[in-house]
């Protein structure tokens, strides 16, 4: 039998979808469900489906209500002890609880790992694996042929440029090393650190690229907080208004609020409505504003609301308490009334957030908000040329970033060439990762990761 | 001291090993059979020129003088010959990193061809005859014997093949050219078609030598010197100390007028005049190439090597030609310091018949006849330490199989030996001499020069080739590395006023807390020396224990990495392919990648992988059906 760690993995593909599915695999698969469960595994009958919640222990939170299944090994596609949770499908709720599994001690698969431990395990037959073959088949050839399925076109030849800078960086170093007496120089410090951070800006805003297109994938989530009744549940409806079409409904079953998704120059953001925010209540409004808070921490951003027509409140001040530190935008509500609000008392409790004057109402000053929310967010409105979207990309320029970093660091400690050049060594196989070339590694790992991740 | 060899006896002798060449891979091929205990044959066209430079007489370089540890480790002769000749010892790269450094020395010439053929006349179990082999004597498939010129037949269990350049080697210089095995001796004319009747393919291959200039004609006044190293660095980790005199080298240069000359004559040069087709080394190019290739290069460094204590010939390392004899000497009497130089030999460009290594084993067997292998030039290889390499191997495993045992093969993170030929049987040659660079191997920290003796004498031993000395003497350095590492790690400096002014005195920072020596030694400034300030009884640790636990220590966090990428190739190369797999009959593979594995026929799935052309998805129906089959 084929030993090995616990991993773990979203089985869905990625996007949204009404469920998700996260798979665990490994002997500490029973452990880590039955910790984040909050319930004890020992009792659990194998391919049986059970109700759950999965909580966060450290924040004590429930993060989703879920469905969930152990499977015994060796009756599991992987062959392995697996537990899959299926969760609601939010990209939001599904890296919550996969965090929380890799948090208690999994580790993220790599693409086709499950498919690879169920071959290693003996899970597939000949012709099973034959199919999977020709799958792996098309894949190779296919990166081969320079651009991956899921990759931009635009990528791999940025990568492919960049390996090539690397190649050369590397060239110049090693002929050093093997033809001291030919006369040629080595590369100067400078000349190596210029050639070197060259090609880590360039993999930065690769890096970037990856934060931005997640932002458009998978949107901004923004919460509307403000006390009750200064037109926050208004707010929302004009804000969708222009939208309609592209909202979503999550019904609230689970969820005290209500959540809508409004699109932002293509920017989706995802507006929750919470309960008023009231002090010192107890009973059932407790439950709803305990909720409010729970949500408050989990998004990005917030839209306070607050009623121009009338001063500040001590719960005004109070919610305003709250936000400190927080992303957001200031909204003054009921523009179309006399004012009466103090705005500089609001721009010395909050100084960081802007404030719009709207009325839900007659719809006045919406445009600007929606601008101001959008850059928010995307203060760099200008698009990346060349956009990440696989996490397997990212993290390999990430390490090749990190590796490239060593260069400049073996460089400042006086390391000789032939360190040096093993830091550009793994910088220049990290990208190769990506391009496909790769020329000395572990190869059954590459041939079942062309496989998409978490099958 | 003389002992009686055992006298031949007559037709029916049957030797265990025949070594056929008596150059460098030939003399460690049939040292290493006789010291293993068997009745060993060498022939050689010429007595006289046993261990014959036929180039550079110089011995060791980058990468190359990783080989010659190498071959010492293991038990062969090349580094205690040049230890005992070398006239000029250089230890090349200091300053490029530990795993880079490599030893180069020149020898004198004479010297290191009588020692060697001493050496080999008085080796138990070894005979000596000149005699030229024109061809192979077969029976089923297998090698029994050669047969002379002569029409001698010896014959043998195990035959070994090192002839150089020897096969058909044709010699130009200008249009003339004439058949040589080398300048002043026979080519061998039928073993070509003898191996090309069994079966083997021959490709030609083309390499070159520079003229040699009259030390007595040439005015070095102008010329700047070069030393070799203050205390020169044996090559043998045998060896003491270099006793005998060290001699300098001149550095000249070719100029604008020189390359003025080489143009107008190129038409004349075998190389571009057509005559020549095969193809030479770009790592190693005549004058011409180079003032063809680099037009824009005003000047060209050339060394003046001597070639002896007792000789006048001097070696100009850098002015490789094929060129007329007329043109080689108006170049050489353009070059500074050269003016009135008298050339007494002509360079030369040869051309010769080489067995393509992708037809062997990783023992060096050849694939299509059993008992016989094949080392050195013959392979595809130049340099006369990737010879030795293959003749220490070649006969290691001649002798092993002999002995009914299973081949010894190196592997890529063990050895440069292993990457060496682990490259030819796998990749081939590709129609160039294959010469060994340190950008070869993956693993360049874990295969340091340092280090050959706690790589491989363990190895050597087990062999029988290694002497006992040489395996105590081994084991007693890795005590004295546990020894010193563990100290090294656990004695502490206090941040005392007395120590952060010694810290001071050596030009580095001074410490805010306890340190370990090792943390001390992490630093880049600091090196292992230094800390003989903090604790004087180091002074007593031997310089090349210090090294390795300075290395270890200093360099940790790389040699750990490349340790790890050590852990994934690894799982590849322990995937075996069995010898007999039927590659026609598995699904899924081209009818290219099935030629490609059924003519190379790897030994690991590791090995399938580095042959060209084979893709991951290969890679990935062969493991599948290799499941399959253990599945059953």
């Amino acid at each position: 039998m084929y030993q090995a760690d616990t991993i773990a993995a979203v089985a869905t593909p990625p996007g949204e979808g009404g469920v998700a599915v996260v798979r665990l695999s490994g002997p500490d698969a029973r452990r880590i469900g039955s910790e984040i469960l909050g319930r004890k595994g020992d009792g659990w009958d194998s391919h049986r489906l059970y109700h759950g919640r999965v909580r966060d222990p450290a924040r004590g939170f429930v993060v989703d209500e879920v469905m969930f299944a152990f499977l015994q090994q060796p009756k599991s596609y992987t062959g392995e002890d697996t537990v899959e949770i299926h969760c609601h499908g939010g990209p939001y709720v599904v890296r919550q609880v996969l965090g929380l599994v890799l948090a208690h001690g999994a580790r993220h698969a790599e693409p086709g790992e499950f498919t690879k431990r169920a071959f290693l395990n003996g899970r597939l037959d000949l012709t099973q694996a034959e199919a999977v073959l020709d799958l792996i088949r098309s894949r190779t050839d296919k990166a081969a042929n320079v651009a991956l399925g899921q990759m931009e076109g635009g990528l791999s030849q940025e990568v492919r440029d960049l390996r090539e800078q690397l190649v050369d960086t590397l060239v110049q170093v090693e002929a050093a090393i093997d033809f001291p007496e030919e006369e040629i120089e080595l590369l100067q410090r400078a000349e190596l650190a210029r050639k070197v951070a060259g090609v880590v800006d360039r993999l930065s805003a690769l890096i970037d690229s990856y934060e931005w297109g997640r932002l458009i994938r998978e949107g901004v989530r923004v919460c509307i907080v403000g006390r009750p009744n200064v037109g926050k549940s208004s707010l929302m409806n004009a804000l969708l208004g222009v939208d309609r079409a592209i909202v979503t409904d999550t019904p609230g079953t689970t969820r005290d609020f209500i959540e809508e998704t409004v699109n932002l120059s293509g920017l989706p953001v995802v507006l929750w409505d919470t309960a008023g925010l009231r002090e010192e209540t107890e009973g059932v409004e407790r439950i709803g504003i305990d909720v409010t808070l729970q949500r408050l921490a989990e998004s990005q951003g917030c839209l306070l609301v607050l009623d121009g027509s009338s001063p500040l409140t001590g719960e005004d001040r109070k919610v305003m308490e709250r936000l400190r530190g927080s992303q957001g935008l200031v909204v003054i509500n009921k523009n179309d009334l006399r004012q009466r609000i103090d705005r500089a008392a609001v721009a010395e409790l909050l100084p960081r957030l802007r404030q719009f004057e709207v009325s839900a109402l007659t719809e006045q000053g919406l445009d600007e908000l929606r601008t101001g929310l959008h850059d928010c967010f995307l203060d760099s409105a200008e698009e990346p040329e060349i956009v990440v979207t696989n996490v397997r990309h990212k993290a390999a320029l990430d390490r090749a970033r990190s590796s490239l970093a060593e260069v400049h660091r073996a460089m400042d400690d006086g390391l000789p060439p032939d360190i040096v050049a093993v830091d550009l060594q793994e910088a220049r196989d990290s990208l190769e990762e990506i391009i496909g070339t790769v020329t000395n590694d572990d190869i059954l790992d590459r041939i079942f990761s062309q496989f998409c991740i978490g099958k | 001291m003389f002992h009686v060899k055992q006298s031949d006896k007559g037709k029916d002798k049957v030797y265990d090993v025949i070594v056929v060449g008596a150059g460098h891979a030939g003399i460690e091929a049939a040292l290493a059979a006789a010291r293993m205990g068997f009745d060993t044959l060498m022939l050689t066209l010429n007595l006289d020129h046993i261990g014959q430079m036929s180039c550079n007489p110089a011995i060791g370089g980058i990468g190359k003088g990783h080989l010659v540890k190498e071959i010492d480790a293991l038990g062969g002769e090349m580094a205690r010959a040049i230890d005992e000749t070398g006239i000029q010892f250089r230890m090349l790269n200091t300053k490029k990193g530990p795993a880079v450094r490599a030893s180069r020395a020149q020898a004198d010439k004479a010297l290191y061809r009588q020692r060697m053929k001493r050496v080999v006349e008085n080796c138990e179990n070894l005979t000596l005859k000149q005699a030229s082999v024109e061809a192979l004597v077969c029976r089923d498939g297998q090698v029994t014997g050669v047969e002379s010129q002569m029409g001698e037949v010896f014959k043998a269990r195990r035959t070994i093949l090192t002839t150089g350049t020897f096969l058909q080697g044709l010699i130009h210089v200008g249009d003339r050219n004439y058949s040589a095995g080398r300048a002043g001796d026979f080519a061998a004319q039928g073993l070509s078609g003898s191996l090309s009747a069994l079966g083997l393919r021959l490709g030609r291959l083309k390499t070159g030598t520079c003229p040699r200039l009259n030390a007595h004609t040439i005015d070095y006044s102008r010329l700047s010197v070069q030393y070799g190293d203050e205390t020169p660095a044996p090559f043998s980790f045998g060896t003491e100390r270099i006793e005998q005199p060290q001699i300098p080298c001149h550095i000249t240069y070719t100029n604008p007028k020189t390359h003025d000359i080489i143009r107008a004559a190129i038409h004349r040069s075998p190389m571009y005049s057509g005559v020549i087709k095969s193809r030479g080394p770009r790592y190693c190019p005549s004058i011409e190439d180079k003032v063809v290739r680099f037009a824009e290069k005003e000047r060209h460094q050339i060394f003046l090597e001597p070639e002896g204590y007792d000789t006048v010939e001097v070696y100009p390392n850098g002015i490789s030609t094929s060129l007329p004899l007329d043109v080689q000497a108006d170049m050489v009497h353009s070059i500074e310091g050269l003016e009135e130089a008298e050339i007494m030999r002509p360079g030369y460009a040869i051309e010769y018949d080489y067995v393509e290594p992708t037809q062997l084993k990783p023992s060096l067997e050849t694939k299509a006849i059993e008992g016989l292998y094949l080392a050195g030039q013959i392979n595809g290889t130049t340099g006369y330490e990737e010879a030795a390499s293959q003749g220490l191997m070649a006969a290691i495993n001649a002798c092993l199989s002999l002995k009914g045992e299973e081949p010894l093969i190196l592997s890529r993170d063990q050895a440069y030996i292993g990457v060496l030929i682990d490259d030819l049987v796998t990749k081939g040659t590709d129609g160039e001499p294959y010469r060994m660079f340190t950008s070869r191997a993956e693993y360049r920290l874990l295969l340091r020069e340092d280090n050959a003796d706690l790589r491989l004498t363990e190895l050597g031993h087990r062999i029988g080739l290694a002497t006992p000395e040489a395996h105590a003497r081994t084991a007693r350095k890795q005590e004295q590395i546990t020894e010193l590492t563990h100290r090294l790690e656990t004695a502490r400096i206090h941040p005392s006023r007395s120590v952060q002014a010694q810290l001071r005195a050596l030009g580095t920072a001074p410490i805010r807390n306890i340190v370990t020596f090792a943390q001390l030694l992490r630093r880049p400034e600091v090196d292992s020396a230094d800390l003989t300030a903090f604790d004087p009884e180091l002074e007593g640790v031997p310089s090349d224990v210090a090294l390795q636990v300075e290395v270890s220590i200093k360099y940790s966090g790389y040699v750990d990495r490349q340790a790890q990428g050590l852990k994934r190739f690894q799982k590849m190369e322990n995937v075996t392919l069995p010898d007999d797999l039927d590659y026609g009959q598995i699904n899924g593979l081209s009818r290219e990648i099935k030629e490609k594995l059924s003519h190379v026929r790897p030994r690991s799935l590791g090995q399938a992988y580095r042959i060209s052309g084979v893709t991951p998805a290969a890679i990935s129906v062969l493991s599948l059906y290799l499941y399959k089959q253990k599945a059953g």
